[in-house]
């Protein structure tokens, strides 16, 4: 294209007939966008404001408007933020601005495109929900203000040695994200129709070679079917200390061959002959509620107290705990760096890890979210708050939940489990 | 984009033979206002259209070049075009996707015009149905068809046919709940579209040719098509066009695997790898030159009819 209309720039300007006139456009319009794009890969990692202390950010912060990208799918979160969360900081002098996005990527593909047009200090997206492949990738593009948690006085909550916090998905954090919540990975069951329900992942994909149709899984890259995969490869592999967090292409090729055997053996006896999959971790959900499958998971097991509460799910739903443990993750707040609003936001995320807030959204009415605080260093007091929270029939409590968990693998391993499984389980039909 | 180009060079060539010789000025002058007028007449049009065009998808062209990576130093790549076997399965099968379900819509939105055309009662209801079913998302639209088809939708539910009896049609390897949910809308935007032009010109035509003793059948072959084909063609075209690059329907409706353009292209841009953002340009790049080369034929069609002449 470009050597192209170089070409033609050559071409002696008296010749203009509208012909070459027109190419000459093009080509002018060709060579503008290339010196435009010229100057938009950033050479120097764009940096934010700089503040000494807390105060400092908190007059800073006074009467901004933060705006916070978070998926909307999810009713209960969406109360919490806008109920709870935002009169909080209102309280502060922010105001807190929830924007819903259909995947937490569409946050950061904003950012992106603003960040490659050299809109550099007033995004539109000033705090986001995330974690993982998202934060990577965002990291990766320098796109992330950084340095920014330490200076939040609730940090000190927080255990600075919880290898669930200081790295996501493998990627250090480097203060480039605050901690909001932890998640369990969790796998579903009806106890009206799973008499004797399986204890090991093992024993969940045998359970489902024996119940043909009933058990299906997302198909990747969905988040959910995505951490299912990794999971049966901890199980495919004897446990997650067999499996080397950071990514080589030596450890993929030793170790995802028994993955996709197994999955592969595995898909004849799934929902609609393993033939298709649900694109998505609510369509899953809603094969559940409709009696289609006996089983499923979730990487979200906060939302189904209130799912079993308001009937989309049926009263005899549990949540099954196996034996070699599940993965565990937690997800945090990023700043993009080009937000011009960087001080509220990080008002807000101190705001969303202070106590109040974080027994408010681990009660399983509010949201059912588990907490990031340290709870041994806490005040007995506050430790009290926490112990004092109603328990939910369906999920267990976090330490029951969480018992055995795996960490989560390097983010890199992440596309490359997933393109391994679309080309050749998904395409293998 | 023509207007532009075919006017700005007459101009500088008419001002210089003015200033040559002094007489003809005014009629230079005159020549020159005749095609100022209609350049700025177009511009409002042209401009917003050049922007996303020429900006769109020369952005586009540029990112599947690897010339606007997210990281590192710009290079001139064909590498996003090279998983040729994946992509020709995408192709064709949203090519088959848009294919039948612009033809389909083709043949059920005319016989609808004739039917809202026809001015009784059921007509006037199809038409109000028709111009409602315009109205409705096709995200909406998808979410509908897929609660009404599914393994234990509305319909399943309705014959009380239990899940692994229903035929897959959400989901399954026909695309047919794909299939059905473009058919649908876009032929009530046919019908409507077609609707628009026959009703001003259709009575004193179909009158007369009733009057000369035409039949039913001929009137519709003689007077109702041939007049009807010019707008038919064109709203094909933009049903195709349309089909062929929307993502939503057959994302949710569709199957795992294979993947429609569309849907393979949003799912690299969403990629957590930086590296997809090109191959899912080169998708893009794809979509659009598919779609012109069809616009394109549809386009000489459309100048070969008699009724467009």
């Amino acid at each position: 294209m470009h050597t192209w209309s170089f070409s033609r720039r050559t071409t002696p300007p008296n010749a203009t007939t509208p012909r070459r006139r027109a190419l000459s456009v093009l080509a002018t319009t060709a060579v503008t966008a290339l010196a435009l794009t010229a100057c938009s890969a950033p050479t120097t990692t764009p940096s934010g404001p700089e503040f000494f202390d807390w105060s400092d950010v908190q007059v800073a912060a006074d009467g901004q408007t933060v705006k916070l990208w978070m998926w909307g799918g999810d009713d209960q979160g969406n109360a919490y933020v806008d109920d709870v969360l935002a009169p909080a900081a209102a309280a502060q002098g922010v105001t807190l601005e929830r924007v819903p996005i259909a995947d937490t990527k569409d946050a950061l593909n904003r950012v992106f495109t603003e960040l490659q047009a050299g809109r550099n200090d007033d995004g539109a997206v000033d705090l986001v929900w995330i974690n993982g492949d998202n934060f990577r990738t965002g990291k990766q593009a320098d796109a992330w203000f950084c340095d920014w948690t330490g200076l939040l006085p609730n940090m000190s909550l927080v255990s600075d040695s919880d290898p669930l916090l200081t790295e996501d998905f493998g990627t250090p954090v480097d203060g480039c994200e605050a901690p909001w919540h932890k998640a369990q990975f969790s796998f579903v069951y009806n106890s009206a129709t799973v008499e004797n329900p399986p204890t090991t992942i093992d024993g969940i994909l045998d359970w489902a070679e024996a119940n043909p149709g009933r058990f299906t899984y997302p198909a990747a890259p969905d988040f959910t079917g995505s951490a299912f995969l990794r999971s049966v490869l901890y199980s495919e592999s004897g446990g997650y200390e067999n499996v080397p967090s950071t990514y080589s292409d030596e450890a993929f090729d030793e170790l995802t061959p028994a993955l996709l055997d197994r999955l592969e053996a595995l898909a004849p006896s799934l929902w609609r002959e393993g033939s298709t999959y649900p694109a998505t971790s609510e369509q899953l959900t809603k094969l559940f509620a409709d009696g289609e499958i006996d089983m499923m998971m979730t990487y979200g097991p906060a939302t189904l107290t209130a799912l079993v509460e308001n009937g989309t799910l049926p009263d005899t739903t549990r949540v099954l705990t196996v034996d070699d443990g599940t993965l565990g993750n937690a997800s945090f707040f990023g700043i993009p760096s080009n937000s011009g609003n960087i001080a509220g936001a990080m008002v807000v995320a101190n705001e969303a890890l202070s106590v109040e807030q974080q027994v408010a959204k681990a009660d399983p009415a509010v949201w059912g979210q588990f907490t990031v605080l340290d709870l041994d260093a806490l005040s007995a007091a506050d430790r009290e708050l926490f112990d004092a929270l109603p328990q939910s029939p369906v999920v267990p409590s976090f330490d029951i939940l969480s018992r055995n968990a795996s960490p989560e693998l390097s983010a890199e391993w992440v596309p490359a489990i997933d393109e391994a499984w679309r080309t050749r389980i998904a395409a293998g039909q | 984009m023509t207007g532009v180009s075919a006017a700005e060079p007459r101009a500088p060539a008419s001002t210089a033979a003015a200033a040559e010789a002094g007489g003809a000025a005014p009629r230079a002058l005159r020549n020159r206002r005749r095609w100022l007028r209609p350049t700025l007449l177009v511009l409002p049009a042209v401009i917003p259209v050049a922007f996303v065009v020429i900006g769109g998808v020369g952005t586009t062209l540029l990112q599947s070049l690897g010339l606007m990576p997210l990281v590192g130093a710009a290079e001139l790549s064909t590498a996003a075009f090279d998983d040729t076997d994946e992509l020709l399965t995408s192709a064709l099968l949203s090519l088959s996707i848009a294919v039948v379900s612009t033809a389909i819509a083709a043949v059920v939105g005319f016989f609808t015009a004739v039917l809202i055309i026809s001015g009784n009662v059921g007509g006037r209801i199809v038409g109000a149905l028709g111009a409602a079913a315009v109205t409705v998302p096709h995200l909406v639209g998808a979410a509908t068809v897929g609660l009404l088809l599914s393994d234990s939708g509305v319909l399943a539910r309705i014959f009380g046919v239990s899940p692994e009896a229903w035929p897959a049609l959400v989901a399954g390897p026909t695309w047919f709940a794909v299939i059905a949910e473009y058919a649908w809308k876009e032929s009530a935007f046919v019908a409507l579209i077609i609707v628009g032009t026959l009703a001003t010109r259709i009575t004193s035509y179909d009158e007369t040719a009733a009057v000369l003793g035409a039949h039913r059948s001929a009137r519709l072959r003689l007077v109702l098509f041939p007049l009807a084909a010019p707008s038919l063609l064109v709203a094909s075209a933009i049903a195709f066009a349309y089909t062929l690059g929307s993502y939503e329907v057959a994302w949710m409706l569709g199957q795992t695997y294979p993947e429609p353009l569309s849907v393979m292209a949003l799912r690299l841009f969403n990629s957590a790898s930086l590296t997809a953002r090109p191959e899912a340009a080169a998708i893009g790049v794809i979509t659009v030159a598919l779609t012109a080369a069809v616009i394109a034929v549809a386009m000489l069609g459309l100048r070969r009819m008699r009724a467009w002449r």
